[in-house]
C-alpha cells in the first residue's frame, strides 16, 4: 500500500511539476500539446480499456469522442453553455447515447463486436455529415476559448482568453482530467464490480449461471467506457476550437484499441504508457521525414514480435500475474 | 533479463540519435519555411505534390547560393511535417513548426486541419497558407491564414459561365465524395450554378472515397441527361475511374472539376475516355509555361522522378512568402510586417510568359487581402496533357 | 432494374473474392488480418509494374501478382504471426501486429510505387449495351467472369485436394486437426499464403478497371470485414454470400436512396448494425466465432 501512495506521489509529481520545469528549461514549448493530446487520447483508451476488461474489442471509441465533441460544440454556440458545462454534458450524453446503443449490439462477442463497433465509428461520421444540427459538411468553427469559472466573485479558472500560455492551462487541465479518470478507472478494476467483470472476460455463462446480471454489468462497464470517450473529444474542441465530421474517425478508433494493446490488456495504465509511446512515438520520428511510416511501423512490429503482452509486461516477474 | 536491458537500451538509442538527425549544415545562415500537410495515407498525394515542389523550389534557388533578402543570402530549408490528415495531428505540426522558429508555414490540405490549426497559427504568430477553402480562415477577425490557391466559388462560377456561353450548357448536375471539402464545394458549385440561371439536374449523389465501381453511382445522375457534370472537390484518385464509368454509361456531355488533376493518372486511368475533361490547373500548360516555369519541372522531375500536375497550382505559395519577405526584410521574423506588406506588395510572376504579377486579392470574397493571386488556369485534357481551355484572373 | 442486379452483381463477385482471403486467413488462425486491404493494393500495384512498365502481358502480371503475395504472406505468418501466437496470453493481440503490418506496407508501397493513382491500359474495348436496358464495358464482363472463375476454383480447391480438406480440418477444430495428423505449422503457412494471394489476385484483376493507389488499403480492409461478418466470419460459404450481399445492397441502395441525398451509406452502415444486432453470428456463422 505504502509502495503504491509512492508511486502515485512521484506520478503527480512527475506530471504536475517536473514535466513543465523541464519544458520551461529546455524550451521544447510544443511539447505541451504533444502531452496535452496524449492525456486526452488516454482517457478514451481507458474507456477502450475497460471495455476489454469485460471481454469485448470495442474499435468504436471514436464514433463517441466525435459525438462529445459535437455536443460541446452545439451547447457552447448555440446554446451559449460555458465549456466547464458542456464537459460533463457531454461523457453523460455519450453514456446515454451507448445505453442504447449498447444494449442490442453487448450481445455480441469476439469479432462481431469489433466490426459492429468499427462500423458505428463510420456511421458516426456519416450521421455529423448528415445532421442539420451538426452544420455538415462545413463543421463547427471558431468556437470560443474556455471561459471563466467564479463562485462568489472568486475566480477559480480564469479566462483562457486572457491567459498568456493557454497551453500550459490546457495541459494542466487535460492532465488532471486524465488522472480523475485512471483513478477512477484503477478504483472500479479494484472494486467488486471490477471483480464481476473480470469473470465475465473470462466466462460469461458462468458468471451468468452463478448469479452475475452480466446484461446490466456490461452496458454499465460500455457506458463508463463512453463516458471517458466523451470528455476527450469535448476536450479536443476547446484546444482546436472547431470541429468537422472527420475529427474523430476510423483510424482514431482503432488507434484507441493499439494504445491498449501496446501498453498491456492485464494492465490499467496500460492504456496511458501505450498512448504516450504510440502517439509520442510518431512525433520523435518527425525528423525522419519520408522514413518516418516505415521506421514507425517497423517498431510496432518488433514490439509485438518482442512483448506480445504489452509493454507494462516487462516489469512483470516471472511467474507472478496480477 | 538480458534482453530486454538491451531492448531498453537500444530503445533509448534510438531515440537520442533521431534528434540528432535533420541538422543541416550550411554557409549561409538559413530561413527555414514548414509545411504541414498529409503525406501518407489515402490523400498522400495532395500534400506530397505539395512538399515536393518546395523542396524542389528550395533546392534550386540554394544551388543559385541562396536567395537574397537586404544583401544577405539564405539558404531555404523546408521543413515537413506530415499531419496524416488528422487535425488533431496538424495541430501538433504547427505547435513544431512554432517550436523551430518558423514564421511561414504552408498547409494543410484540408478544411478541417485548416481550421484546427487556427488558433496555434495565431498564438504562435505563424502566417500560414492553407489549400482549404472556408471563408471564415480568411475573413476578419482571422488574419494569419492566406489561402494558397484559387477557391472553388472563385474558379467554379468562371467556369460554368464560360461552358454556357460557349458550350451551350444548361443543365448541369454535382456528385461529390462524402466527405467535409467535397460536400462543401458541392454546396458552393450548386449555389453558384443557380445564381448564373443555370438548371441543377442533381445534386444529391454523394458516393464513399473508396468506391470500386463508380456505376451504381452515376446511374442515376445520367439518368437525368445533364449538359455538364461538375465532379465536385474531387481528388485525383477517384477522378479517372468517375470519367470512364460516365462514359461507359454512354454519357456524352461535358464533365469538369475545380480541383487540380494530373495528366498522366488521368491518360492510365481513363485513357481516350478524358478527352474533353475540363479541370483547374496552373500555368504549365504550353501556351502560358515560362522558362523558369519549365526548369522547374525539370528540376521536379530530376529530384522526384516523375513530375505530378497538380504541382503547377503549389509552386506559388513558397514564392509568395520569399518574394514577400524580400519586399519587407522585417517581415523575417514579424508576421505583422508581412500583413502590411501584404497590401501594397506587387512583384513580377516568373512562371508565365507575359507581364503577370504576383499581388494579394481576396477583398472581394473576405474582404481583406488574404489569397495569393495566381491566374486562374482551365485547362481541357486532350491525348494525356492539358491545353488551356481560358485564363481568368481572381479579385 | 436489370441494370441494379448487374452492377450488384459484378460488384458482389470482386467483394467476395476479397472476403474469401480474409476468412480463410481468420478461420485458420482467428487472427483478423487488418493488412488485407494493403496486401490487395501491393497485388494491384505488382500488375501495374509488370504490365504497364515492363510491357508485358496482362495475365503475366496477373501471376506475378499472385507468387509475390503468396510469399509475402507465408513470409509475414512464418516469422510475425505463428511467433506472436505463440507467445502471447489473449489472441487477440495480433490486431495490433496486423495493425504494425498494415502501416508498413502503406510505408513500403508509398516508398516504392508512389503517391499517385496508377492504372493499366483497357484490355478489352467495348460496351455491351442490350437495348439501354443494362450497359455493361466488356472488360467489366470479363473481371466479372474471371473473379468467379477463381471463386469456383478456389471452393473445388478447399474441397478436393488434400490441403484444402487439411485447411478445412483446421478451421473446424484445431486440437483436433492436430491430432489426427496435420502438419498444422504448415497448413497455417499455407492458409495465410492462399489468403494473401487472394487479395494479391484481386488487386491485379482490378487494376485494369479502377486503377490502384495507395490509400486504398484501409478502405479495402474495413469492407471486407463488413462482408464476412455479414455472412458469418470464417465461414467460406458466408464470405461469398456476404460479399454478393454488400454488392447488392450498394447497388440498390445508390440507385433507390440517391434521391434523399447523404444518407445513401449511412442507411446501408445503419441497417448492416441492426441485422448483425439481431442475427450476431451473421447468416452462416458459428455464433461467438
Amino acid at each position: 500500500m505504502k509502495a503504491k501512495l509512492l508511486g502515485l506521489g512521484a506520478f503527480l509529481i512527475t506530471v504536475f511539476v517536473i514535466v513543465p520545469w523541464l519544458i520551461a528549461i529546455s524550451g521544447r514549448w510544443d511539447f505541451y500539446y504533444t502531452l496535452t493530446s496524449v492525456a486526452l487520447l488516454s482517457i478514451a483508451s481507458a474507456g477502450v480499456w475497460l471495455t476489454f476488461y469485460i471481454g469485448r474489442i470495442n474499435i468504436g471509441q471514436g464514433a463517441y469522442a466525435l459525438a462529445g465533441g459535437y455536443v460541446s460544440a452545439i451547447l457552447i454556440t448555440k446554446a451559449g453553455f460555458s465549456f466547464w458545462a458542456t464537459l460533463p454534458l457531454a461523457g453523460l450524453f455519450c453514456a446515454g447515447l451507448s445505453v442504447l446503443i449498447g444494449l442490442p449490439i453487448l450481445r455480441l462477442r469476439g469479432v462481431y463486436f469489433a466490426m459492429v463497433t468499427l462500423v458505428l465509428t463510420e456511421v458516426g461520421r456519416l450521421s455529423a455529415l448528415a445532421l442539420p444540427v451538426t452544420n455538415g459538411a462545413k463543421g463547427i468553427t471558431s468556437i470560443p476559448l474556455p471561459g471563466e469559472v467564479s463562485v462568489f466573485g472568486l475566480t477559480l479558472i480564469p479566462d483562457f482568453a486572457t491567459l498568456e500560455n493557454p497551453k500550459l492551462a490546457f495541459y494542466l487541465v487535460a492532465v488532471l482530467l486524465m488522472v480523475i479518470c485512471y483513478a477512477a478507472l484503477y478504483r472500479i478494476v479494484n472494486s467488486r464490480l471490477g471483480h464481476l467483470c473480470r469473470s465475465l472476460q473470462q466466462n460469461e455463462e458462468l458468471s451468468a449461471s452463478i448469479g452475475v446480471n452480466t446484461a446490466y454489468l456490461r452496458v454499465l462497464a460500455y457506458s463508463i467506457s463512453s463516458f471517458f470517450g466523451g470528455i476527450a473529444g469535448a476536450m479536443f474542441v476547446a484546444i482546436s476550437q472547431s470541429i468537422y465530421p472527420s475529427s474523430f474517425q476510423v483510424a482514431d478508433s482503432v488507434n484507441f484499441m493499439l494504445n491498449c494493446f501496446l501498453g498491456g490488456l492485464g494492465y490499467v495504465f496500460g492504456p496511458m504508457l501505450g498512448t504516450l509511446m504510440l502517439y509520442f512515438g510518431w512525433d520523435l520520428l518527425f525528423t525522419t521525414g519520408r522514413f518516418q511510416l516505415l521506421i514507425y511501423s517497423s517498431l510496432l512490429i518488433l514490439l509485438m514480435l518482442f512483448l506480445p503482452n504489452g509493454v507494462l509486461s516487462l516489469f512483470e516477474r516471472k511467474g507472478v500475474r496480477k | 533479463m538480458k534482453r530486454r536491458t538491451l531492448l531498453k537500451t537500444s530503445a533509448l538509442a534510438a531515440v537520442a540519435s533521431l534528434s540528432f538527425l535533420g541538422m543541416a549544415h550550411a554557409e549561409n545562415p538559413v530561413l527555414k519555411i514548414g509545411f504541414v500537410g498529409v503525406t501518407s495515407g489515402p490523400a498522400a498525394a495532395w500534400g506530397i505534390s505539395n512538399q515536393r515542389s518546395m523542396e524542389t523550389r528550395a533546392a534550386w534557388l540554394n544551388e543559385l547560393g541562396g536567395y537574397e533578402i537586404d544583401g544577405q543570402k539564405y539558404d531555404i530549408q523546408i521543413v515537413a511535417f506530415d499531419d496524416q490528415k488528422d487535425p488533431k495531428r496538424a495541430i501538433a505540426g504547427m505547435e513544431k513548426m512554432a517550436q523551430e522558429g518558423i514564421h511561414y508555414v504552408v498547409g494543410p490540405n484540408v478544411d478541417d486541419g485548416a481550421a484546427a490549426v487556427r488558433p496555434v497559427a495565431e498564438q504562435n504568430g505563424i502566417m500560414y497558407f492553407p489549400y482549404a477553402f472556408p471563408k471564415e480562415l480568411y475573413t476578419a477577425p482571422a488574419s494569419n491564414a492566406v489561402l494558397g490557391m484559387v477557391a472553388n466559388y472563385q474558379s467554379g462560377p468562371a467556369i460554368y459561365k464560360h461552358l454556357m456561353e460557349n458550350e451551350g450548357v444548361q443543365k448541369v448536375a454535382f456528385v461529390a465524395a462524402n466527405e467535409s471539402d467535397p460536400l462543401s464545394q458541392r454546396d458552393g458549385g450548386v449555389e453558384a450554378a443557380k445564381a448564373l440561371g443555370l438548371e441543377v439536374v442533381s445534386d444529391s449523389v454523394t458516393y464513399q472515397v473508396d468506391t470500386t465501381d463508380f456505376t451504381p453511382v452515376l446511374l442515376p445522375v445520367i439518368q437525368t441527361q445533364p449538359d455538364l457534370l461538375v465532379l465536385s472537390g474531387v481528388s485525383p484518385a477517384n477522378a479517372p475511374q468517375l470519367i470512364r464509368s460516365a462514359r461507359e454509361l454512354g454519357y456524352e456531355g461535358l464533365i469538369s472539376t475545380e480541383t487540380a488533376q494530373d495528366a498522366t493518372v488521368l491518360q492510365e486511368g481513363a485513357g481516350e475516355l478524358a478527352n474533353g475533361f475540363i479541370s483547374v490547373g496552373g500555368a504549365s500548360t504550353p501556351e502560358l509555361a515560362s522558362d523558369a516555369m519549365r526548369e522547374f519541372v525539370d528540376r521536379y522531375t530530376k529530384m522526384f522522378g516523375e513530375y505530378n500536375d497538380e504541382s503547377n497550382t503549389k509552386v506559388y505559395a513558397l514564392e509568395y512568402i520569399l518574394e514577400t519577405i524580400k519586399a519587407n526584410p522585417a517581415a523575417m521574423t514579424d508576421v505583422e510586417a508581412f500583413k502590411t506588406t501584404m497590401d501594397t506588395f506587387e512583384a513580377p510572376n516568373p512562371y508565365m510568359v507575359g507581364d503577370a504579377k504576383l499581388t494579394y486579392v481576396g477583398t472581394s470574397s473576405f474582404g481583406q487581402k488574404r489569397q495569393v493571386s495566381v491566374p486562374l488556369v482551365v485547362n481541357v485534357f486532350k491525348d494525356g496533357a492539358f491545353e488551356t481551355l481560358f485564363v481568368a484572373q481572381v479579385d | 432494374m436489370e441494370q441494379i442486379i448487374a452492377n450488384g452483381l459484378y460488384l458482389g463477385a470482386q467483394y467476395a473474392l476479397i472476403a474469401l482471403g480474409l476468412t480463410l486467413i481468420f478461420s485458420l488462425m482467428n487472427v483478423l488480418n487488418f493488412a488485407h486491404g494493403q496486401m490487395y493494393v501491393l497485388g494491384g500495384f505488382v500488375t501495374y509494374t509488370i504490365v504497364a512498365q515492363f510491357g508485358l502481358p496482362f495475365i503475366v502480371g496477373l501471376f506475378a501478382s499472385a507468387i509475390v503475395l503468396a510469399v509475402v504472406g507465408a513470409l509475414i505468418e512464418k516469422f510475425l504471426f505463428a511467433p506472436v501466437i505463440r507467445k502471447s496470453k489473449r489472441e487477440e493481440s495480433t490486431m495490433l501486429l496486423a495493425a504494425g503490418i498494415a502501416f508498413f506496407l502503406d510505408a513500403v508501397i508509398l516508398l516504392v510505387f508512389g503517391e499517385k493513382q496508377r492504372g493499366v491500359p483497357k484490355i478489352v474495348n467495348g460496351v455491351l449495351n442490350w437495348d439501354f436496358r443494362i450497359i455493361m464495358p466488356y472488360d467489366r464482363i470479363l473481371i466479372g467472369v474471371l473473379a468467379i472463375a477463381m471463386i469456383a476454383g478456389f471452393i473445388l480447391f478447399m474441397q478436393y485436394t488434400k490441403a484444402g480438406r487439411a485447411m478445412r480440418a483446421l478451421a473446424q477444430d484445431r486440437m483436433a486437426a492436430e491430432l489426427m495428423g496435420v502438419d498444422v505449422k504448415r497448413y497455417s503457412m499455407i492458409g495465410f499464403a492462399l489468403g494473401a494471394m487472394l487479395a494479391g489476385l484481386v488487386g491485379g484483376l482490378l487494376v485494369t478497371i479502377t486503377g490502384i493507389n495507395l490509400g486504398m488499403g484501409g478502405p479495402t480492409s474495413i469492407k471486407a470485414f463488413m462482408m464476412i461478418m455479414i455472412g458469418g466470419a470464417g465461414v467460406i460459404s458466408g464470405a461469398i454470400a456476404g460479399g454478393f450481399i454488400l454488392g447488392m445492397m450498394e447497388s440498390i441502395g445508390l440507385t433507390v436512396l440517391a434521391a434523399y441525398g447523404d444518407i445513401t451509406y449511412l442507411v446501408i452502415f445503419a441497417s448492416l448494425m441492426v441485422f448483425l444486432a439481431i442475427r450476431p453470428q451473421g447468416l452462416m456463422g458459428k455464433p461467438w466465432g
